[in-house]
């Protein structure tokens, strides 16, 4: 198959070649492949295969890099990116904005409490209580909202700092194996409530990603942001809390119903006594419950760590792992005779992730038609791949990444429950396959109405107190509810607000979050730099049906349907008003920008 | 008509019946592109909702709300020996009669019962509870516990009210579409922010965006789930988002209003929705620890909604013709834990809110002397009794065997 030197090769010649390439694919042994995981072979290997490769090991290549990859063996290919190498490329470490203080931890668990403290203390985050006069907690719950405003945007930065290495990395499988580990030890910012330990906990990711499983879960089972966020500070000796115990079997390593009630509660003592301090892993000796256990069958007096090999030891952890790695790289659906391959697989290779993926991407399944252009892209993996194929080298500032990804249904460090994120099918519903094309429109034509998120504060409540402050209203006069029907009744949530006479909630919170701006740096808003017009003229492309196959071969997987196509091709000559792309090449910029904006709608772009 | 027109002008309940996706046209879609059956069953689902006006809404509550501390049993000593320190004081309480008080911060709910219009469910569970939030919601979801049940409760109601499958007949105001309305014949209107819920294009782009591929002969069963799902955007994105934008309401929801405006909107445009579904989102409720600030605050937010939702209906003229069912997949253990929260548990209790309800009590409450396994309520009344009671007693639909795969006695509980 010579489809190694595309970038230069004459676009009607190219899309003869991928016709053929598809005919090729399908008259071999391609619909035989399902469920194969012996290894493809070099004739097997072509650009298709390598575009499908870096789709799923990364988050897709332009033409270029997909045919350097292509150049090689499949072997040599996979290798490449799954032994990545880490010294190979200086990303720049996550720069802090200085916003953490030494009074802030621990950090209590509400507001409710935090006061509860102050009173009880004389203060509390570091903040003194006014020895008399009007509103004594009020710099307390200053400090306290405050906090919890400076992490979110400290979080939405650091997501920010992990989407462009993502875009720009040499190493896609690092970030990508990131995200998948992200899905799977899923912990929330809004229960963790510390950007530094859910940046630690990343950092792990990156480092460890690929690595042992076995060590990986011991290092998440032992991280600061996996204890906060399940509670195991509270899990003490002669009160057990299930909750860290039960998540670690049931989501991260077994599966549901392979264990008993009675297992967790054992595995629950296992783990007692285990903490954190600031972002150290600590055991509380006092708290370990030093008694025997009976775990999984096996007795003895057993601790997490104890508790986790013996979890490893069943061959279910290797089936239920392997076949959740299987479903994110390759595809939803697998039998149970597959799975339990993977899992023998994965277990002969004593849980090493890196050789187990080797195995999968040289696989024939991998290839199968199952499991090529059916996979559907999350939010993160679309944003990324449009910027990539787009040939950005980070992600834009507007439209906002994190706000972007958001209302496609995921937010990185806050996955909607302990489960991650469900994936496939449940990423789309009607709602958001528009979201998706008015994403593509906003990278297109940014919005000339854009606002940071991270420094205009999107609550209505919010911003009403902050002008009446401003006007010189009082607290109370200033923090009433603003938005109720004259004789409408008052919500209770409402009412709340101003009950109590040391505080004011809602000033607080609007205080809090201008504290907070005034300390978390900006997130740049550049836009994204493209021009579709040389990208087109770089292709020697002379009208409109070719600028239509190159774009489809640029971005689609799964190409649309010849009446697609022609409505695409129809579009873009009438908005030009002529097939010549040379006669237009002075104005098709927009025209170019409308037409991939349609192409990017497809349904069939958010296959991959 | 060009879409301008349809935006400014507030269009009537029969108008959009009568019209259904033919209003649809002013995105470009010629007439001759619809499946003639579209408008067939646009037409008889229009007539559903005309010769029964019923709709029910489901609220769920996601995380597992601490029932106990909802409806909390002061009446009975037992409740303050399991929970010495989280047990609400009968002081504190919204009392309700001499056994039954409510958490002090649902005022809301405190006044809908009074008012007659509230139905407390107890002791609500299945057999072989499952304390994983996934398992267990989904088996709420299906109706279908300890199987592998593939479709959602409301999705198979949807399939057996209609089986025709026509648009716009389940919404489920959500990020991510619930198991609950998953369905065989039904694409269910998924969405979030309504004024989101449409594409953004310039208007030389509408007419190309507006095309969507034929399924025909595509066997990437991906790319067909995504044609399908194409074609029920462009069906419902008009009627939501004009509906949204029509809607103006006085009423307070308080500071979560759990998507309940957006339903009234679409019940006030005559969207021709027969099953709405909503949820308190993200596991809210699960309330390990230091619960009982959170847990008060959670169940205002849920109160104040509830009954602001109810409030508008009436200002609609609506309230008559709308039930609500709130659930949670769990209740929490009976005994406090020693971090001052609860932890996974079985039986609860669930809700009917409406004008149509006779409020009270119903089903036997669960004892807290004789725990089930792992110190939980024992569940009295089998989950699906209220389902199948929402199906008969309110829907007034016959043939439900098919629905909650067997039957189940009902409540005399609609007036």
């Amino acid at each position: 198959m010579e489809l190694k030197n595309l970038a230069n090769t004459n676009l009607v010649m190219l899309s003869m070649l991928l016709l053929i390439s598809k005919v090729g694919a399908q008259n071999s042994n391609f619909g035989t492949w399902e469920g194969d995981l012996t290894p493809i072979t070099e004739i097997d290997w072509n650009y298709e295969r390598a575009a499908h490769l870096l789709e799923r090991a990364g988050f897709g290549g332009t033409p270029e890099q997909i045919t350097s990859l292509a150049s090689r063996t499949p072997e040599e290919a996979v290798k490449s990116l799954v032994y990545f190498d880490r010294s190979a490329q200086e990303l720049n470490a996550f720069e802090h904005s200085g916003i953490h203080e030494p009074g802030l931890d621990p950090f209590p668990p509400s507001r409710p409490a935090t006061t509860e403290l102050a009173k009880a203390n004389g203060e509390a985050l570091g903040v003194k209580v006014k020895p008399t006069g009007n509103r004594r907690l009020q710099p307390v719950v200053n400090k306290f909202f405050y906090w919890l405003r400076a992490s979110v945007l400290e979080t939405n930065r650091v997501s920010y700092w992990w989407a462009n290495r993502m875009v720009a990395s040499q190493n896609p499988l690092q970030e990508k194996m990131a995200l998948f580990w992200h899905g799977h030890y899923a912990i929330n910012e809004s229960k963790v409530r510390d950007y530094r330990k859910l940046l630690q906990e990343l950092e792990l990711f990156h480092e460890m990603g690929t690595g042992n499983f076995r060590d990986l879960m011991v290092a998440v089972a032992q991280d600061p942001a996996m204890l906060s966020f399940l509670d195991a500070g509270v899990n003490i000796k002669g009160a057990p809390n299930e909750n860290f115990a039960r998540e670690i079997m049931e989501l991260f390593t077994m599966g549901v119903g392979n264990y008993s009630e009675k297992d967790i509660r054992e595995a629950a003592r296992a783990f007692t006594g285990w903490n954190y301090d600031g972002l150290e892993f600590v055991i509380n000796q006092a708290d370990h419950d030093t008694d025997q256990k009976e775990f999984l069958g096996q007795t003895g007096n057993f601790d997490g760590v104890d508790v986790i090999d013996i979890i490893m030891d069943q061959p279910i952890t290797a089936e239920y792992m392997g076949g959740k790695l299987y479903k994110f790289f390759v595809r939803d659906n697998i039998d149970p005779k597959l799975k339990k391959e993977l899992g023998v697989i994965f277990r002969g290779m004593n849980y090493e992730v890196a050789p187990f993926l080797e195995t999968i991407f040289l696989s024939k399944d991998f290839y199968s038609q199952a499991s090529v252009g059916t996979h559907i892209k999350s939010p993160v993996e679309l944003a990324v791949s449009t910027y990539v194929k787009l040939g950005l080298t980070d992600a834009p500032g507007v439209p906002d990444f994190n706000r972007a990804t958001s209302s496609l249904g995921q937010t990185l460090f806050r996955p909607p429950t302990v489960a991650g994120w469900a994936g496939g099918r449940s990423w789309i519903t009607p709602g958001l396959l528009l979201e998706r094309g008015n994403f593509v429109r906003d990278i297109l034509f940014p919005d000339i109405n854009f606002i940071p998120p991270d420094r205009m504060n999107g609550s209505r409540e919010i911003q009403s107190v902050a002008k009446r402050i401003r006007d010189g209203l009082d607290i109370t006069a200033a923090t009433q509810p603003s938005n109720i029907g004259a004789g409408q009744v008052m919500a209770e949530s409402n009412m709340l607000a101003d009950r109590d006479e040391d505080f004011n909630t809602r000033y607080g919170s609007f205080r809090g979050w201008q504290m907070a701006i005034q300390r978390v740096k900006p997130i740049s808003r550049h836009t994204a730099q493209i021009n579709l017009s040389s990208m087109i003229l770089s292709q020697n492309i002379t009208n409109t049906s070719e600028a239509i196959d190159y774009f489809i071969h640029r971005f689609m997987t799964v190409t649309p349907g010849a009446d697609s196509r022609a409505m695409l091709i129809e579009f873009l000559t009438d908005d030009l008003g002529t097939q010549n792309i040379l006669e237009a090449q002075s104005y098709m910029e927009d025209s170019l920008r409308m037409t991939l904006h349609l192409l990017l709608s497809q349904p069939e772009y958010q296959l991959s | 008509m060009t879409s301008k027109a349809i935006v400014n002008n507030k269009i009537k309940r029969r108008e959009i019946l009568r019209r259904g996706m033919a209003g649809l046209g002013i995105a470009g879609i010629g007439a001759s592109m619809l499946k003639p059956s579209a408008f067939t069953s646009v037409a008889e689902a229009a007539a559903l909702a005309e010769a029964n006006g019923k709709i029910l809404v489901i609220l769920e509550l996601s995380g597992g709300n601490d029932g106990l501390n909802t409806v909390v049993p002061y009446g009975d000593d037992a409740y303050y020996r399991h929970r010495p320190e989280i047990g609400l004081p009968k002081s504190q309480l919204r009392i309700l009669d001499d056994h039954f008080g409510l958490n002090p911060g649902m005022s809301g709910f405190e006044e809908l019962f009074k008012d007659g219009k509230m139905a407390i469910i107890h002791g609500c569970g299945y057999e072989n509870p499952s304390y994983s939030h996934f398992t267990s919601m989904s088996y709420w979801h299906t109706a279908a516990p300890n199987s592998g049940e593939e479709y959602g409760w409301v999705g198979r109601l949807a399939d057996n009210l209609d089986s025709t499958g026509s648009s716009n007949f389940l919404v489920n105001v959500a990020a991510r579409q619930s198991l609950a309305v998953r369905s065989q014949q039904h694409v269910p209107v998924v969405f979030d922010e309504p004024s989101r819920f449409t594409r953004e294009a310039f208007s030389q782009e509408k007419e190309a965006l507006s095309h969507i591929a034929d399924v025909g002969d595509i066997d990437n069963p991906s790319r067909r789930f995504l044609l399908d799902i194409a074609r029920s955007a462009n069906d419902a994105s008009e009627l939501v988002r004009e509906a949204w934008s029509n809607y103006s309401s006085p009423v307070d929801y308080g500071v979560n209003s759990l998507d309940l405006p957006k339903v009234v909107s679409l019940i006030e445009s005559g969207m021709p929705t027969k099953l709405y579904y909503v949820s308190y989102r993200n596991n809210a409720f699960d309330t390990h620890v230091f619960q009982n600030n959170v847990h008060r605050r959670l169940l205002t937010y849920t109160s104040d909604a509830v009954s602001a939702f109810v409030r508008d209906l009436e200002r609609i003229g609506r309230a008559d013709d709308v039930a609500l069912m709130i659930f949670s997949e769990f209740g929490r253990r009976v005994p406090e834990n020693v971090t001052l929260g609860t932890d996974h548990g079985a039986a609860n209790v669930m809700f009917v809110v409406g004008n149509g309800v006779k409020g009270g009590h119903y089903g036997e409450v669960p004892s807290l002397t004789k725990l089930a396994e792992g110190d939980n309520l024992a569940y009295t009344t089998d989950f699906r009794r209220v389902y199948q009671t929402l199906i008969s007693g309110w829907l007034e639909h016959g043939e439900s065997q098919d629905i909650l795969r067997g039957e189940f006695k009902t409540f005399d509980m609609f007036s």
